[in-house]
C-alpha cells in the first residue's frame, strides 16, 4: 500500500466511524461467520425524508482485516442520507473511495464490505465464496472440550 | 492451492506472512484456485518467488520459536507481553501469571493500535497451533512476534512444576 492510504486506513482503523451493534437496526447483513471469527457484521437504520426512505445511519462490527473495517468506517459515513436503490448501487471502490484507491490486494476488503451492506439492504445472504480455511478460521476456539487436569 | 497446503504444512502461514493471503475471508482462497491464479489476483504476484517463499516456510517458523526458559528471562525483564490464544475455559483453569487472554477485542485492539515492534509471545496449550496465530499478527505487519515452543505445556514442565499440566477431552 501507498504511504498515504496506509496512513488513511491506520487512522481509520484507531478511530472507526460508526463501530458496534446497532439496536432497533431495520436491517441486518452479515458476511462471514461469527463462529470462526471471521466475520462482517452491518446494520443499517431508515428514516423517512421528503417521502423517500433514506439510510439515517450504518453501523459495523468486524473481525479480521484491518483494511476491512477502514472500508466498513468510510462506507458507513458514506452511505448516511442514500436511499436504499443508491446505497446497493455502490461498487465496493466506491464505498472505499474516502480512503483512496485501493491496490489489488486489497480490493476484497472493500468487496467484503460490499457484500455485508448489500445482505442488509437486499435482505438477502451475501453469496459466499467456499474459501480453503483461514488463518483467522483455525485461530478460533475449540468448543465442547473439557479440560482434564493432571495430578 | 489444496494441494500445496497439504504438501506444505507451513504454506498458508507464509502466504500471509509474507504477501497478506489467506489470513481471513477478505484475502482467503478458494481451494480450487491455483498457485498462479490466487497470484495474478494478488497485484501480479511472481509465483515463483511465492512458491519459494511457501518451501521455505519452516525457516520462518522456526524463527518465530522461543524456548519457556528464553521467556521466563524476558518476563523478569518485564521485556515482554505473553498472549493467551486457548479457549476462556483452559485460560481460567491454568494460566501463566501475566499472560493475557487474547479475545477479539484485545486483537482488534492490538491491530489497530500496538506499535509493530513490541515483543509478544503467543502462548497455546501444546504449541501445535501458535504459529497460525504468530502469522495472522506477522501478516499484519508485527515484526518481533514469537510462539512458546511447545506452549504452556512446556512451560510447566521447564519452568513452572507448579503450574498444572492438562489433557483436553
Amino acid at each position: 500500500m501507498s504511504d498515504d492510504l496506509e496512513a488513511r486506513v491506520q487512522a481509520a482503523v484507531q478511530d472507526p466511524q460508526n463501530l458496534g451493534e446497532m439496536s432497533g437496526a431495520d436491517a441486518v447483513g452479515t458476511v462471514g461467520s461469527e463462529n470462526c471469527g471471521d466475520m462482517l457484521r452491518m446494520w443499517v437504520k431508515f428514516r423517512e425524508e421528503n417521502g423517500r426512505k433514506i439510510i439515517d445511519r450504518a453501523t459495523f462490527q468486524a473481525f479480521g482485516c484491518q483494511t476491512a473495517i477502514a472500508v466498513a468506517s468510510v462506507a458507513t459515513e458514506l452511505i448516511r442520507g442514500k436511499t436504499p436503490a443508491e446505497a446497493m448501487a455502490m461498487s465496493g471502490e466506491e464505498l472505499a473511495s474516502p480512503l483512496g484507491k485501493l491496490p489489488p490486494m486489497k480490493i476484497h476488503c472493500a468487496q467484503l464490505v460490499e457484500g455485508a451492506l448489500r445482505s442488509a439492504l437486499a435482505g438477502e445472504e451475501a453469496p459466499q465464496t467456499a474459501l480453503a480455511p483461514t488463518l483467522l478460521e483455525q485461530l478460533a476456539p475449540r468448543k465442547n472440550v473439557k479440560i482434564k487436569l493432571q495430578s | 492451492m489444496a494441494e500445496l497446503l497439504e504438501a506444505y504444512p507451513g504454506a498458508q502461514r507464509a502466504l500471509f506472512r509474507n504477501y497478506h493471503i489467506g489470513g481471513c475471508a477478505s484475502c482467503g482462497f478458494r481451494p480450487d484456485e491455483t498457485l498462479a491464479e490466487v497470484c495474478l489476483r494478488n497485484d501480479g504476484l511472481d509465483p515463483e518467488q511465492v512458491f519459494e517463499s511457501v518451501r521455505r516456510a519452516w525457516e520462518q517458523d522456526e524463527r518465530m520459536m522461543i524456548s519457556p526458559g528464553e521467556v521466563k528471562g524476558l518476563l523478569e525483564a518485564d521485556g515482554v507481553e505473553i498472549l493467551d490464544i486457548r479457549t476462556r475455559e483452559e485460560y481460567d483453569a491454568v494460566h501463566v501469571e501475566g499472560a493475557q487472554f487474547l479475545d477479539q477485542a484485545l486483537m482488534q485492539q492490538m491491530l489497530a493500535a500496538r506499535p509493530k515492534d513490541d515483543l509478544l509471545v503467543i502462548l497455546d496449550h501444546d504449541g501445535s497451533r501458535s504459529l497460525d496465530a504468530a502469522a495472522f499478527f506477522a501478516g499484519h505487519g508485527f515484526t518481533n512476534i514469537k510462539c512458546l515452543r511447545g506452549g504452556i505445556d512446556a512451560w510447566s514442565v521447564q519452568v513452572d512444576p507448579n503450574l498444572p499440566r492438562y489433557t483436553l477431552e
